[in-house]
Order: C-alpha cells, then sequence, then structure tokens
C-alpha cells in the first residue's frame, strides 16, 4: 500500500479510486461501477474498504489501473479527500480550473 | 550514402529510409501492444514496461507522452506536428521540460500509437524518453550559434543518440541515465550535474577533444560531477563512453533506486578506483570496433543543414537604431537575445514565462505561431533549452524588431530570460505522481510578483528553480534561490536553499532553515530579495551577494515574524 497515496488510519471513511485504462482518467468506484466524479463515490467505513478494494481489483484489472483508497476528511460538508494530492486528483490540477472534471452522473 | 544538400533541415539531423522504417516498425510493434493490453492479454504488470520504452507514464490525471527533441533541435514542421498533436489529443498546450523534451499530458492510452505514428511522420518519437536507459542527450541551445563557442556539439551530441538508441548492453542500467554535451567555455549544459557531462574542444591538431565529467546529478543526492579525463580524443569517443557506462552497468547498486545512480558508485569507489576500472575496461576493449574516423564523423556532420547566414552589411546598425528607438525593445534585447558568431545574426530567445503564467507550457496556438517565426526568421529552426524557454537560433538583426512585434502579440515576448521572472518548475503536484507539492502556483506567485520588468532587471541575474519533490525536476539545488515542495501530513510546504548554481561557478544550494507553509513562502522570498537589494554592492548579483556574506544574513528575513 502506498501510504503516501491514502494516509488512512483505523477509523474514519475512505472512498475508492483508480485510473481508467483506456484514457487513464482518474474514477471513482461508485456504487454500480467507475464514475469520473467523486461527489457520486462509495464512501467505505476504513474497516471495510481494504476487502471493497481486494474485490475491485480481482474485478476490474483489465479496466482500471492503479486501485486504492482515498481517506476522507471528516470535517468536510461533501466528499473530500483528506490530502492536498487527493483533492488536486478529486477537483482538477489547481493551475487549470478549466480542466476540472465534469460533473456528470455518468457510471460504467 | 547520398544527400541532397539543398533539402537538409537546417540545425537537425537528416534522417533517412534506414531511420524512417526503424521508427515505423517501433510504432507498429507498440500499436500490436495496446491492442493486447487492451483485449486484456497482457497485465499491467507486463504492459507497464512496453509503455514506458515509448514515453507513456501514468500520471496523476491522465497518460503523459514525453516526446525527445534531440539535443533541444527542432524544425518548424516538427514543432507544428506538436500543435497538431496538442490540439488533436491533448487540451490545447504541451509542455517543454528541463531536459529539451516536451511532455503532453492528457494523453489516451488509446491514441497513443496514432500520435507515435504522426510524430514518425516528421522524423520525431518517443523512445528512450523513460525508463532505465540513456536519456535524450542534451545540448547549449546556442549550438552553432555561439559567439563563444569553440565546437558545434550537435554532430558528436547526434552522434551519441545513435550510439545510445536501443544499444543493447544499456537498455536496462542500474537506472536512468544523462549525458550533456557543451561546446563552449560557458557552460550552459549544467555539465558538471550529468551522469556524464562532455565539454568539447579543439585539440593541438584541430581535432575535437573532449573533458569528460562523471557522476554529477540531483535528485535526493545532489553531487556535482567529477573531472574524470581532459582531452578525449574524438576517435576514442564513443569507446570510452562505452567503457563508462560498463562499468556502472557492472558495478552500479540494483538493489536500492536510491543509490542506482552512477554518482553513488563514483562517490562509494573514489574518483581513482573509479577511472581505473573504466581505463582498465577502456584498455581491453577493441577501439577499432568504436573508433569515431574523421570520415564518419563528417559523414554524420553532412546531413545537418546549415543557415545561409548573409546579412545586409547594414544590419547591426539598423539594430543599434531600433533599440535606440523604443525602449521597450532595448530592453528585450538585452535580456532576451545572445551573441551570435556572425556580426549580423543575434540568438533570439522567446519566453516561455509570461508574467504569472505556467513555466514551459505553450498552447498549440503558439507552437504554431514558433513554427511560423522560425520559417520566418530563423531558417525554419527551433532550438528548447534546459531552462524551459525557445530559442530561434539565427535572426538578422535588422529583422530582430518584427519578430519581436509578431511575440509580443502573442503573449510571447516577456523580457525575463536570466532575471527572477525565467523560473525554472517541473509540473509538480498538479500533475506529476511523485510529487509531494505543487510547484507551478509559486512560480506564478513570484512572477506575477516580480512582473514589473524594471524591478526584475534591477534586481539582476537571479536563478529561481522550484522542484515539487526530492527528485529535483526542477533543478532546485542548482538554484541560486531553490524551492523544494515537502509533504508534511498530506500538506504542502516549501523548504529554501540558496547558493546554488549549474554554471561554470557550479555548487549545490544549501538548506536555510525549516520548511515554510505554501502561504508563506512567496512573502519570504519576496523579503529575501529584498534583503539582497539592501546588502548587495553596487554591480553585485544576487548569487555573489550571498557568497560575499552567506545565509545568516538572509535567515532572518526569511524567517521574519508575520
Amino acid at each position: 500500500m502506498d501510504v503516501r497515496n491514502n494516509r488512512r488510519d483505523m477509523t474514519g471513511a475512505s472512498v475508492i479510486t483508480a485510473n481508467r485504462l483506456l484514457d487513464g482518467r482518474i474514477v471513482w468506484l461508485a456504487p454500480q461501477g467507475w464514475s469520473e466524479a467523486i461527489s457520486q463515490a462509495r464512501v467505505f467505513d476504513n474497516a471495510a474498504v481494504e476487502d471493497a478494494i481486494r474485490q475491485a481489483r480481482a474485478a476490474d484489472a483489465n479496466t482500471v489501473v492503479g486501485i486504492y483508497g482515498v481517506q476522507l476528511d471528516p470535517d468536510a460538508t461533501h466528499i473530500t479527500p483528506l490530502t492536498v494530492r487527493e483533492r488536486i486528483r478529486a477537483f482538477g490540477p489547481s493551475v487549470h480550473p478549466d480542466f476540472a472534471p465534469v460533473e456528470t452522473s455518468h457510471v460504467h | 550514402m547520398s544527400t541532397d544538400t539543398a533539402t537538409l533541415p537546417v540545425g537537425r539531423y537528416a534522417y533517412d529510409q534506414v531511420d524512417r522504417t526503424f521508427l515505423s516498425q517501433r510504432v507498429a510493434q507498440f500499436r500490436e501492444q495496446v491492442g493486447r493490453r487492451v483485449a486484456g492479454d497482457l497485465s499491467e504488470d507486463e504492459f507497464k514496461p512496453l509503455r514506458l520504452m515509448n514515453g507513456l507514464y501514468l500520471q496523476l490525471h491522465a497518460y503523459m507522452l514525453r516526446v525527445a527533441v534531440p539535443y533541444g533541435m527542432m524544425g518548424a514542421d516538427q514543432m507544428r506536428e506538436l500543435a497538431h498533436i496538442a490540439r488533436t489529443y491533448d487540451r490545447d498546450y504541451g509542455h517543454f521540460t528541463t531536459r529539451q523534451n516536451i511532455q503532453f499530458n492528457w494523453i489516451r492510452l488509446e491514441d497513443t500509437p496514432d500520435i507515435l505514428e504522426r510524430l514518425a511522420g516528421v522524423n520525431m518519437h518517443a523512445i528512450q524518453t523513460s525508463g532505465n536507459c540513456i536519456r535524450n542527450v542534451t545540448c547549449d541551445e546556442f549550438a552553432g550559434a555561439a559567439a563563444d563557442e569553440l565546437l558545434d556539439p550537435r554532430i558528436h551530441a547526434e552522434i551519441l543518440r545513435q550510439w545510445s538508441t536501443l544499444h543493447p548492453e544499456f537498455s536496462f542500467l542500474p537506472r536512468k541515465f544523462k549525458i550533456a554535451i557543451s561546446g563552449s567555455p560557458h557552460d550552459r549544459v549544467a555539465a558538471r550535474f550529468h551522469d556524464i557531462g562532455l565539454v568539447a574542444h579543439p585539440g593541438p591538431d584541430g581535432r575535437p577533444v573532449f573533458d569528460v565529467f562523471v557522476g554529477g546529478g540531483l535528485g535526493r543526492t545532489p553531487i556535482i560531477g567529477v573531472h574524470l579525463r581532459d582531452n578525449l580524443p574524438e576517435e576514442d569517443l564513443l569507446a570510452y563512453l562505452e567503457a563508462v557506462v560498463r562499468v556502472y552497468n557492472a558495478y552500479g547498486r540494483r538493489d536500492n533506486m536510491y543509490k542506482a545512480r552512477i554518482k553513488i558508485l563514483v562517490q562509494a569507489l573514489g574518483v581513482e578506483q573509479f577511472r581505473e576500472k573504466v581505463d582498465a575496461e577502456f584498455a581491453q576493449m577493441n577501439r577499432a570496433d568504436y573508433r569515431l574516423e574523421p570520415a564518419i564523423v563528417e559523414g554524420i556532420r553532412a546531413r545537418f543543414g546549415i543557415p545561409d547566414l548573409d546579412a545586409p552589411a547594414d544590419a547591426a546598425r539598423k539594430l543599434e537604431a531600433d533599440r535606440k528607438a523604443d525602449a521597450r525593445f532595448d530592453r528585450w534585447v538585452r535580456t532576451n537575445t545572445h551573441t551570435h558568431r556572425h556580426e549580423g545574426f543575434i540568438s533570439a530567445v522567446v519566453s516561455i514565462k509570461p508574467d504569472g503564467g505556467i513555466p514551459g507550457d505553450v498552447t498549440a496556438d503558439q507552437m504554431d505561431l514558433i513554427a511560423d517565426l522560425a520559417d520566418e526568421f530563423s531558417f525554419g529552426e527551433i532550438r528548447v533549452t534546459h531552462m524551459q524557454n525557445v530559442v530561434l537560433g539565427h535572426v538578422r538583426k535588422d529583422r530582430l524588431r518584427d519578430l519581436w512585434r509578431r511575440l509580443e502579440g502573442a503573449g510571447l515576448g516577456t523580457p525575463n530570460i536570466g532575471l527572477v521572472g525565467d523560473i525554472i518548475a517541473c509540473p509538480g503536484l498538479d500533475y506529476c505522481a511523485l510529487a509531494n507539492a505543487r510547484s507551478i502556483p509559486i512560480a506564478q506567485k513570484l512572477s506575477a510578483r516580480f512582473a514589473n520588468p524594471e524591478l526584475q532587471e534591477n534586481i539582476g541575474t537571479l536563478r529561481i528553480n522550484i522542484s515539487g519533490c526530492i527528485n529535483a525536476c526542477g533543478h532546485h539545488h542548482a538554484g541560486h534561490i531553490g524551492i523544494l515542495g515537502v509533504d508534511k501530513r498530506g500538506e504542502e510546504f516549501f523548504q529554501l536553499t540558496l547558493g546554488g548554481s549549474a554554471e561554470n561557478d557550479v555548487a549545490i544550494g544549501q538548506i536555510i532553515g525549516p520548511a515554510l507553509p505554501e502561504d508563506e513562502t512567496v512573502d519570504a522570498i519576496a523579503r529575501l530579495i529584498d534583503t539582497y537589494l539592501v546588502l548587495r554592492n553596487e554591480g553585485e548579483a544576487f548569487i555573489d551577494t550571498y557568497r560575499r556574506l552567506g545565509a545568516a544574513s538572509f535567515k532572518d528575513a526569511v524567517y521574519a515574524p508575520a
């Protein structure tokens, strides 16, 4: 586990992320598949997230790359990663607001 | 091998059919590999080394394709193809790097074979822009043009490119390997911060010889390269470099990637023992197999187009009159040009660092414009610099003002080369999967803060280099002011180093104290620069004031209470 990517602790909640194989775009595990919008992501209790990551790796190794869990900020009102790195992944490069992921309900 | 000299591209090597066939086969091979990955016949672990061999990384937001610009030289046709790729396959821009490459940050795996095919169509590729092999050989951006040049390094850079590309022994070195070559006594390639740095000059008989430095580098263990030998004859260049890389390949550590670069080996063995091993390898080689006969070198040289440097007799006088007539143009000439070997010409540096902009980023339209301007003003020849700028190498002095006006109109006329706004910055945490902190926003804030050109000229020569992590892609150790992004429990902090230099006065910057929070960093650097302005002697550059007074004089300014 890449600790820097996760910074997950024993408590709290996480979401699961990866890059899509065909275009490399960041995706988040949603209740029915992978979404480009973190707002669609399924939130896991940290006690359950490792199992969910294992299942996703087994099921989706040929459609997404680099599956791991992302600790969420417990104080945020919306689904928001705890670290700067993951916030940039979730919301796009800070120097190009125009490149932020488009909010859609599309899940694949 | 026949060469039609009338059609040779100026400043770069003309590929022949063998080169073109090789690239075409390579693209077909990668297309097939991508197909197998998409079909699930290759796992990611199996596919990753294959895509990296073609310069395709998976970065923070998407795939990133790094395209080689051999020794920084390209033609207008190649730049137009890069613009097309930016427009069609990326988000309308590309990013010039400190390795004289260009990177595209929003590439789709599916599109990559098509992109590589387009690149091959203009004799470009992404081979060996990644992996533990010999990377793009870098070179002086004023090669073949500079007044102070002793020897044009591009010919030997091309020879090294051909030697190192798919070298069967050196495709899996302990770590990546970087070579830079300079033909000027003024080091503009950071020769002593490379795995091998070569400084070329004419030998006693007029044939080229090389002074060799080895084991330099930045990263988590910054080391200044040691002097391995002087006056390496041209005919032995390949044999000797082969011996150096063989010793590294044999003795370099493979158990720990952080200790795998040649700099660690050279330090561990000591320069004397390292030199003995190289000399022993060199002595037992069949040197005839590697000998660079003058005819071979001249054969390579013959495939470089040379510019027809014909300028009106009054070109220099016209430039002087233009400068007197326009103070803004005069300022740009002072900062953004370099003396040419021909009195009627000058080299123009196009700043890719607009005030408040992202260092090294160019839009597709700007790429097209640079290509047009290269055709119109500089024989269709373009150079990418390791400072993330672009050079038009041979501009007639009487036409320089026309060029400047066109650049200004496109936001490419910023007069800041070598000044505080000419910041080197890696992509940082906004794009890079390895980074700990964002580099670009610090660069943007600093360049906006010091946007006033008069203030910049008053501050004078000042190199600010920013890296988003310890890997030092932004060369922070070599900056007069170096800025290193560090991660503290998921938040960005920045550590300052002072006194670095990559030039003849090579030095590694020294850390001056604890890292600063992101929102305090720019103010701290502004106070540091203000302190320099107070403490400097007349005409003294920042680096000289720092060396005269030491870090203590600046520390209080950096850590002053808010």
